[in-house]
């Protein structure tokens, strides 16, 4: 937390809130507590407080318990959000809800991402959860801010972000980094928007500099920014005469923003 | 959960060495547990501890005849579909040598192993020292966490009125030192053991833990024996062994606790498999036979058994220095310690460690005015009989017990009781 004049900045997402908020209100973020931060450089993403309240555009967003978090938003006329139709926990009836006009469909079904994303739009409110412990990750987006995300990870992003998917170069990675050929990808372009997504577990983040790598379990890797290059590498365990196993693991390079989620998805090794 | 006295003659009472099923003679070949010349007795064999005698560091205890055909010993295969021979994993030699049916006579004594039998007793603390009451390890400067196993000095124990304790869950970020390297804890939902390798130490662990590593942390295949048993008993065929300087971590993929236990020279502890994070490179590793099995027949040859904790129970100790074991709890964990013959019943399936000096079998149930019918399964209830001395740790988000609830045709020692 550093206090800018009257103003108080986020170390998360570095919006500034009134002096004396106990929550930022770009993000949800606890203002009083002090980053954790591990000796190997991760750092824990802030736990967002039970009924805490945050805003994007005219609308608001409150993060509703602890365990399986409930992500409620109250849409104002003019604003509007995005999402799988699976997340949808509840909604008011007055909400509007459509299809969001995607490409490429043929090749989302082979890589088995989601055929529709669903559009809500105000005024009225609408809940979304997943299905598993985990927290929500609250990332405010910045104009010509680039995000890439886990398929499948993603719980909601405001009308102003743009959304699309990237191929995942390379067939090794493609095929053994732990998500398929594609993820998502979400852009702000000419104003700020909002994605929050739920990691399984708990999530750290850390800023890679620029040549700086590290190994992930594939299934751990949660969101990058566009930056991070990501290829894998496969280490034989030898057993003898029982043949033994392919350990991928997935490097990312920086620079960039990393975020991993500890309760990961695990695929069998080889 | 409460507390289990031993069940009165009559009731849950032993009656292997009845006149009706005299117990084997010492030295007689093992029983043919659950054939039809020797079914199995309600009452079953006596809720004592399992064979005496020093155990090998494969679990065999001594004395114990190496694995050989012995008369009245089925052949290790059984008829499979289209009449194939198919290995019958449940009496094949392991580590644990065979796996007949343990027989105790009645009225042994329990004799835990000698080598192992009790925790051996922490030095005394010097003065002004801190002794965690989980881990019993002295320290001079706790901080706010024990560097030994990461539980907060700061909080009380929290025990409920039937004498379980839980757990404290580990504080955000705290530290365990194990010779010159640290051990991180980070999260609370799903925590993750975040090491940092000093370069003189090394931790193994089952690979689908794996986390992240730095690039100095190097990993290896860790030699283990038994593999063919293991496959059968779907045991990880691949521990790996990380070593080198640098960061290394661990998570498991289920909401939970991460159990620290630091093991002292001489001891040990058994664990249920795949509960296992990691365990510094100076804890010896083994894998022993759980013993708890039945057996249940399906129509009239579909014979099917059932190992309702495993096959296999992993085993931690300290033969020369001191060791570090984490464990993930799924859930909330707890702990116990019984007495000399306290007995405890729990379910197979909660079970996340126990003091080598604990012995176990299990215990059939069946409530009073249920109704069997020719398919019904029973209504039996299956239990883990845990008998002290020792420590006894459960996990509250445990799975369903397997019993499909065909008629059981034979079991491991196990008592029974009809209500």
């Amino acid at each position: 937390m550093e206090a800018v004049g009257q103003r108080i900045e986020c170390q998360w997402c570095h919006g500034q809130s009134p002096a004396g908020a106990q929550s930022c209100v770009t993000c949800g973020a606890p203002l009083d507590v002090r980053n954790l931060v591990s000796d190997s450089g991760w750092r824990e993403a802030p736990r967002l407080r039970d009924m805490t309240e945050f805003h994007f555009g005219s609308s608001s967003c409150q993060v509703e318990g602890e365990l399986v978090p409930v992500a409620e938003i109250t849409l104002s006329p003019e604003d509007g959000v995005f999402f799988e139709h699976h997340v949808m926990l509840w909604k008011d009836q007055t909400v509007p809800v459509g299809v969001m006009p995607l490409q490429g469909m043929m090749k989302r079904s082979f890589a088995g991402m989601p055929h529709i994303v669903t559009t809500a739009r105000g005024p009225g409110r609408i809940a979304f959860s997943r299905d598993a412990t985990g927290e929500l990750v609250v990332l405010p987006l910045h104009p010509s801010m680039e995000l890439d995300a886990r398929e499948h990870a993603f719980l909601l992003a405001s009308h102003t972000v743009q959304y699309s998917y990237t191929r995942i170069q390379g067939m090794r990675t493609a095929l053994f980094g732990g998500q398929g050929m594609f993820m998502d990808r979400f852009i702000a372009a000419g104003q700020p928007g909002l994605l929050i997504l739920h990691g399984y577990g708990n999530v750290f983040e850390r800023q890679l500099a620029a040549g700086q790598s590290i190994l992930l379990e594939p299934g751990a890797y949660l969101y990058k920014d566009s930056s991070v290059q990501m290829t894998v590498e496969t280490q034989k365990l030898s057993t003898g005469l029982f043949g033994g196993a392919g350990l991928h693991m997935v490097r990312m390079t920086g620079p960039g923003r990393l975020g991993i989620q500890s309760m990961y998805v695990h695929h069998a090794t080889e | 959960m409460a507390s289990n006295p031993p069940p009165p003659p009559d009731q849950g009472s032993p009656k292997w060495g009845s006149p009706a099923n005299p117990a084997p003679a010492p030295g007689q070949g093992s029983p043919n547990f659950g054939s039809p010349a020797n079914p199995v007795q309600p009452g079953g064999p006596p809720p004592g501890p399992p064979p005496a005698g020093p155990a090998s560091p494969g679990g065999q205890p001594a004395g114990a005849p190496g694995w050989a055909p012995q008369p009245g010993m089925p052949f290790p295969f059984r008829r499979g579909p289209l009449g194939i021979p198919i290995p019958d994993i449940s009496r094949m030699p392991g580590p644990g040598g065979p796996f007949p049916p343990q027989q105790v006579p009645p009225g042994t004594p329990f004799a835990p192993p000698p080598a192992m039998a009790q925790p051996p007793a922490a030095a005394p603390a010097p003065p002004g020292s801190y002794t965690c009451p989980w881990c019993s390890m002295s320290s001079q400067t706790p901080g706010t966490s024990c560097p030994s196993c990461g539980a907060p000095v700061d909080v009380r124990a929290i025990q409920d009125t039937s004498g379980w304790t839980q757990l404290p869950a580990v504080k955000d970020m705290a530290r365990i030192q194990f010779g010159q390297s640290t051990c991180q804890i980070e999260g609370t939902v799903v925590p993750v053991a975040d090491v940092t390798l000093d370069g003189g130490e090394s931790v193994y662990f089952m690979h689908h833990t794996l986390l992240f590593r730095d690039d100095g942390v190097t990993i290896d295949t860790l030699k283990l024996r038994g593999g063919w048993s293991r496959t059968f008993a779907g045991m990880p065929l691949v521990m790996v062994q990380a070593t080198g300087k640098g960061h290394i971590a661990f998570s498991h993929d289920a909401a939970g606790e991460i159990v620290a236990l630091p093991i002292q020279v001489g001891s040990g502890v058994e664990v249920r498999e795949h509960t296992m994070l990691i365990a510094s490179g100076a804890t010896a590793y083994d894998w022993v036979m759980s013993g708890i099995y039945f057996t249940t027949m399906k129509g009239q040859n579909e014979q099917e058994t059932h190992y309702p904790m495993g096959q296999f129970l992993d085993r931690f100790t300290a033969p020369r220095a001191p060791g570090l074991v984490l464990l993930h709890a799924k859930g909330n964990a707890f702990v116990r310690r019984l007495g000399p013959g306290e007995t405890m019943l729990i379910k197979p399936t909660a079970l996340l460690y126990k003091d080598l000096s604990v012995s176990m079998h299990l215990h059939f149930e069946h409530p009073a005015g249920a109704y069997r019918s020719w398919r019904s399964w029973g209504n039996r209830y299956l239990w883990l009989r845990c008998i002290g001395p020792g420590r006894v740790a459960v996990e509250s988000a445990f799975v369903p017990v397997e019993d499909p609830g065909f008629d059981l045709m034979g079991s491991s020692p196990a008592t029974r009781q009809q209500w």
